[in-house]
């Protein structure tokens, strides 16, 4: 059995970066394989003891790849910025290292970055 | 119009209600996906998963072979939820539905899991990593689907009509069509005429018809047909709206605003030619070096006698291919957005080919050059253009892709210094009275448009199509199709085909009177609602979200209550109801913890 590696959570909007992280398979660029994509409409549906259960759950570090401002939904966006905050300190309540959520934004194109995200994450978790 | 919504019934059996009995389908891709992920695994994992009933795989469940599957396996073995572990969604999502609703299951009933783009794709030095993580992420389908309830989908009334954005050929061909399907058209050109970039002297390939002839045939066509109607010098101020009932804001040449509706849009918005920068190939530092666009009106405009330029005569000219296209960054100058145009342009060839072929046969006695990268005279029968050039004692040089030739501007000669692939990279001078630089195409300028309608674009900055096999000239965007060279270098017959299908996939989205919405929309459960208040103070769309009061089980309650025309389906309210009574159709938060236990359970 290969080693167990600790699980990241990538959650991704049907609009914007679903679309990119299919964009980084078409082309045909590479990433660890302990990465879950999820899509949503957009995280601002999910509340701030979603993070704090998937935590608990197991999962290692969470990545939120939002359409930042090229959200189709008006106001989405403050809302999740504001959201993850109030989860940020929920973390260093429970003494979760903060870098294992991060927000970000992901565009459909957004290849380099989404990779880059994703290695940055792999470091966060390892320690 | 109104945004007046019904509901069809989608749900033919009701097998749903019983026991949930899964199948889990998963799709090898042709090797796409088997040649990483042990698809034989995953089935064999998800068979032991509680609630599957069934678990395959199979080469292409997306073939008729594979849909079948599905259908029989719903028909006659009890299955009332499917799992896909396949390809993008975005591909073959609809094709699934399809089956679903042929079994007479409700087509919502199934949950695709993607193990292609973001699995095997991405893992290829990983199988085992690879196939562990489709197993993780299958299950977790299974887990979704479990909780999912049928949905209907919303349907809503739609414009009979089309917005057309661009009046060059392929905005004309797009209307003509239009409007022969019944539809109601309107144009929108920002110039002062139709035509485009046809509207110009010079021939075309490979009918070597006039251009402007072609633009005028079809104008008169467009002008008198009473369907169309033409807003020439307009401006789009914006456009709002969705599939069925697009608006848009429309600053007409007499400086009034108009408002148009349209249940689609084409988009028809062109190309425009590669200016190159100045010194470039000594482009703007002499008269003797033209566009190719400018070569075909000095040769249009000659006389029968000589081909002169600036008074003088020419003897000599040599074209350059790939300027403007095929660029390398870091060789190149970058354009205007900061990128060199790394695409080729695809017409240039035959362009070239062709305006060089016409050139010889007009003046015999002027030497002609061709300095090209690779001869890409694609289109069919336009090999026969390269033969006839060949013929014509055209010379032909092959310089290598990643240097540049280099041009100096004589008294009254342009010299060329190129190397020549096709004598062993010896280093070749050219002289010549006129250099013409075979510019390519690049995109107009509509990122106004792309802002209202999030259009999405290529990393190349032309309008992209979702795939150019499976769902060809359709954008992401419902209700917008592409026609022509928004979407990318083409030549007139491929202008006119791309304009032709946008036309059919817009009529036949159109053909009924209404057209259906995903029902992706907030949904109330009033028994759990506590009437706190709390969510619509979270929605940013005016009357999406309300409170009211009303019976429920023979109480007065005050409960939420969502209006599907106006929600978007983003779920901001979702995330502050504690009671979790409030959820957006088909994503609930009850599905997602599950979803999240699934993958971080193994």
């Amino acid at each position: 059995m290969p080693e167990k590696k600790p699980k990241i959570l990538i959650i991704t909007t049907n609009h914007s970066s679903y679309p990119g992280a299919n964009a980084v398979g078409q082309a045909r660029l590479s990433y660890d394989s302990n990465t879950y994509i999820i899509r949503v409409p957009d995280p601002v549906m999910f509340p701030e003891n979603f993070y704090m259960k998937a935590f608990e759950k197991g999962i290692s570090g969470i990545i939120i790849m939002s359409s930042g401002s090229d959200c189709p939904y008006e106001g989405a966006y403050d809302r999740l910025s504001k959201r993850i905050q109030n989860v940020y300190k929920l973390m260093k309540e429970k003494n979760i290292n903060i870098n294992r959520l991060k927000l970000t934004t992901i565009c459909t194109v957004c290849r380099e970055a989404f990779l880059k995200e994703i290695a940055d994450m792999e470091k966060a978790v390892s320690v | 119009m109104s945004e007046q919504i019904t509901e069809k019934d989608h749900t033919i059996n009701e097998n749903y209600r019983q026991k949930p009995k899964v199948a889990v389908y998963v799709c090898h891709c042709g090797g796409n996906i088997s040649d990483i992920i042990d698809v034989k695994k995953v089935a064999e994992e998800l068979s032991k998963y509680p609630n599957v009933a069934i678990s395959r795989e199979y080469a292409f469940m997306c073939s008729s072979t594979g849909q079948d599957y599905i259908v029989e396996d719903i028909r006659n073995n009890g299955i009332n939820r499917v799992v896909i572990a396949a390809c993008s969604p975005a591909l073959h999502e609809l094709t699934f539905r399809g089956a679903l609703s042929r079994a007479g299951l409700n087509p919502y009933l199934y949950e695709h899991v993607n193990i292609r783009e973001q699995a095997s794709w991405v893992h290829k030095n990983d199988k085992e990593g690879a196939t562990l993580k489709a197993i993780s992420l299958t299950k977790a389908g299974v887990e979704k689907i479990l909780r999912q309830d049928p949905l209907n989908s919303i349907r809503v009334e739609a414009v009979r009509g089309v917005a057309i954005i661009g009046g060059g050929i392929a905005g004309m061909r797009s209307a003509l069509s239009c409007a022969d399907n019944g539809l109601d058209v309107s144009i929108m050109e920002k110039s002062g005429s139709l035509g485009g970039n046809l509207n110009r002297k010079g021939k075309v390939y490979p009918s070597g018809k006039e251009a402007f002839e072609i633009a005028n045939e079809l104008s008169k066509k467009v002008l008198s047909n009473p369907k169309i109607k033409v807003y020439l010098n307009s401006e789009i101020s914006f456009i709002g709206g969705y599939v069925g009932n697009f608006q848009l804001n429309v600053k007409k040449s007499d400086g009034k605003f108009e408002k148009v509706k349209a249940g689609a849009i084409i988009m028809a918005t062109g190309f425009s030619h590669y200016k190159p920068q100045k010194g470039e190939y000594g482009f703007g530092l002499a008269d003797r070096v033209v566009t190719l666009p400018e070569f075909e009106n000095l040769l249009e405009n000659s006389g029968e006698k000589a081909l002169e330029i600036s008074g003088k005569k020419v003897s000599s000219v040599a074209f350059m291919h790939c300027v403007g296209s095929r660029q390398i960054d870091g060789i190149d100058a970058p354009g205007k957005n900061g990128k060199v145009n790394e695409y080729c342009s695809r017409i240039c060839c035959g362009s070239i080919i062709s305006s060089a072929n016409r050139l010889k046969e007009k003046f015999p006695e002027i030497s002609v050059f061709d300095i090209y990268t690779d001869m890409r005279t694609y289109g069919m029968e336009h090999e026969k253009y390269y033969k006839k050039a060949s013929e014509n004692d055209i010379i032909f040089f092959r310089r290598p892709l990643e240097e540049r030739p280099k041009v100096e501007i004589g008294v009254e000669k342009v010299n060329i210094k190129t190397k020549d692939v096709l004598t062993m990279n010896e280093e070749m001078e050219i002289e010549a009275d006129l250099l013409v630089l075979g510019t390519g195409m690049e995109p107009n300028d509509i990122s106004d448009l792309v802002e209202y309608l999030k259009l999405p674009r290529s990393s190349d900055g032309f309008l992209q199509e979702v795939h150019p096999k499976l769902r060809p000239v359709e954008v992401a965007n419902n209700g917008i199709f592409l026609a022509g060279t928004a979407q990318g270098p083409m030549d007139i017959k491929e202008t006119l085909q791309a304009a032709n299908t946008a036309s059919v996939k817009a009529a036949a989205l159109l053909s009924s009177p209404d057209i259906p919405l995903d029902p992706f929309v907030a949904v109330v459960d009033e028994d759990k609602c506590t009437g706190c208040g709390l969510c619509p103070k979270e929605c940013s769309y005016e009357g999406a979200l309300i409170m009211i009061e009303k019976d429920v089980k023979g109480k007065k309650k005050k409960v939420a209550s969502v209006n599907p025309a106006l929600c978007k389906g983003c779920g901001a309210c979702a995330a502050v109801c504690e009671p979790r009574a409030i959820n957006v159709a088909g994503w609930t938060l009850d599905q997602f913890d599950a979803m999240v236990e699934a993958i971080a359970k193994e």
